[in-house]
């Protein structure tokens, strides 16, 4: 069976590793980003199952990783949107730009993975 | 071959004023060679620091993973868990390395919460990066203790706050706020006893932050805020009244009525905001009485209140003020009346102009 992709773009390369290490342990193929463009490239190039993004990030926000992903990728990939306390707004504006989901730092990694598998419909 | 004899003969035969620049040029050019060679080592040095940092921040980040999800459910860390933490002990004494530990824990600290939370606080007792903490408690640099406190404060050290709490009324503002902040985050509104022994002003800014502290928690149950609307400490007073407001405090409108005879200003001014805001109908009719010793700010307040809370039988009063040397008063007074009695407000445009305040003429040509 193909494992299901995932791109990570977080530039907290802490999270990130611990991120990684569960997600892989769950059995997705992960990709790893620290920035949105980087975010922007590996989702073109891997076409991914889920995009999981952090708002705030350098060289290019989440809230134009989503709109790219919606508006010029034309994707319907589901995608959930890290987002830090006082951030209400910018959620606000990701799920206008179309995010499908969304949690507010500090998180549990064990309900992120409860929700990575409702949108998978694992 | 340079003839060394025929460049020192050449010199020697310089005038003086040109020998001393040819100094000055030997000498400013060797400060640049010695500049540049200097500027090179330095660069190399931070270059090779910052290299040997992100590789240990690599691998601390890495243990400190594996130590996460090396947990089983029970409280008591594993083996694995155990043999991480040993090996990290040695690091933790070097200056350096703990710095780059801890800031792996923050970096992992603010951004994940519940168990692994927990698991983080476990590994900063058991590395014994928290003795480093106390012991900056016990620094002499009032930064270093800010420090200190902001460790304790981020990894949530309950236990260590009769240790912080010496520090309520450091004379360094920095230590104060980290104080206080300590006690609110990790306290919520218990934490605000702090308020109870402080004899420093509390500063607009500090109040902003622990407002705002206050408000990411979920249990919102604010505790008796009467003894600190009758603080000797006035900026207590205001920050108690701005709790009032937010937190709609109409149990304590009897202590905001003795507030509005307080001996400053502010606070006179604050509480007559803040009864507009519960609806504190009492505050009227003392207001009322000593309407002309109030200060024009408080006066202007007063008028907001009415704005709110007025009844027909105010009329008389706004009427006496319709014509207050004070245009903003005026503007009020009659948006008042316009509200209560329509009839009279329209019988103003029948005055001639001599007869209308400023306000009203203002008014009219809107």
């Amino acid at each position: 069976m193909n494992k299901k992709k995932i791109v990570l773009a977080e530039d907290n390369t802490t999270l990130s590793l611990l991120l990684k290490f569960r997600l892989e342990k769950e059995g997705f193929d992960l990709f790893m980003a620290k920035d949105g463009k980087e975010a922007l490239e590996l989702i073109e190039r891997n076409s991914p199952d889920l995009i999981i993004t952090d708002i705030m990030m350098p060289f290019m926000s989440g809230l134009e990783v989503i709109s790219h992903i919606r508006n010029k990728l034309n994707s319907e990939t589901p995608i959930i949107v890290f987002s830090a306390a006082g951030q209400e707004e910018m959620v606000l504006k990701a799920f206008n730009l179309g995010a499908n989901d969304f949690m507010g730092k500090p998180f549990s990694p064990n309900e992120l993975m409860i929700r990575v598998k409702r949108l998978l419909k694992i | 071959m340079i003839d060394y004899q025929y460049i020192y003969s050449t010199y020697n035969n310089l005038p003086f004023l040109i020998k001393l620049v040819w100094i000055v040029i030997s000498l400013l050019a060797l400060t640049i060679a010695f500049m540049s060679m200097y500027l090179k080592v330095i660069r190399h040095s931070l270059r090779k620091k910052r290299e040997i940092n992100i590789k240990f921040k690599t691998e601390y980040e890495s243990l400190l993973v594996k130590y996460l999800y090396s947990g089983d459910d029970s409280e008591k860390t594993t083996k694995t868990q155990n043999s991480i933490i040993e090996s990290l002990k040695e690091s933790v004494k070097v200056d350096s390395k703990r710095k780059i530990i801890l800031a792996v824990l923050y970096d992992l600290m603010n951004e994940v919460s519940g168990e692994m939370s927990d698991s983080i606080q476990t590994f900063y007792y058991k590395t014994g990066l928290i003795k480093y903490s106390y012991t900056k408690l016990k620094n002499k640099k009032w930064h270093v203790i800010a420090k200190g406190i902001g460790e304790l404060r981020r990894f949530r050290i309950k236990k260590a706050s009769h240790r912080v709490t010496k520090f309520i009324n450091h004379p360094v503002r920095e230590v104060q706020k980290e104080t206080h902040l300590y006690m609110v985050n990790l306290f919520l509104f218990d934490g605000l006893s702090f308020l109870d022994h402080l004899k420093t002003p509390l500063s607009e800014w500090e109040q902003i932050q622990l407002l705002e502290t206050l408000q990411k928690f979920e249990n919102q149950e604010i505790c008796n805020i009467r003894p600190w609307l009758k603080s000797t400490n006035n900026s207590v007073v205001l920050f108690a009244l701005k709790l009032a407001k937010i937190y709609n405090q109409f149990e304590v409108k009897e202590t905001l009525m003795e507030l509005l005879s307080h001996t400053n200003k502010d606070i006179r001014l604050n509480t007559i905001n803040v009864l507009t805001h519960l609806y504190g109908i009492e505050a009227k009719d003392v207001l009322k009485t000593n309407f002309n010793t109030l200060s024009i700010e408080e006066q202007i307040s007063f008028f907001g209140l009415l704005e709110k809370l007025v009844m027909p039988d105010d009329e008389p009063f706004i009427e006496e003020h319709l014509f207050h040397k004070n245009f903003e008063i005026q503007l009020l007074a009659l948006n008042i009346l316009k509200e209560i009695n329509i009839d009279k407000y329209m019988g103003l445009s029948k005055l001639s102009k001599k007869e209308k305040s400023t306000a009203m003429i203002k008014s009219e040509n809107i």
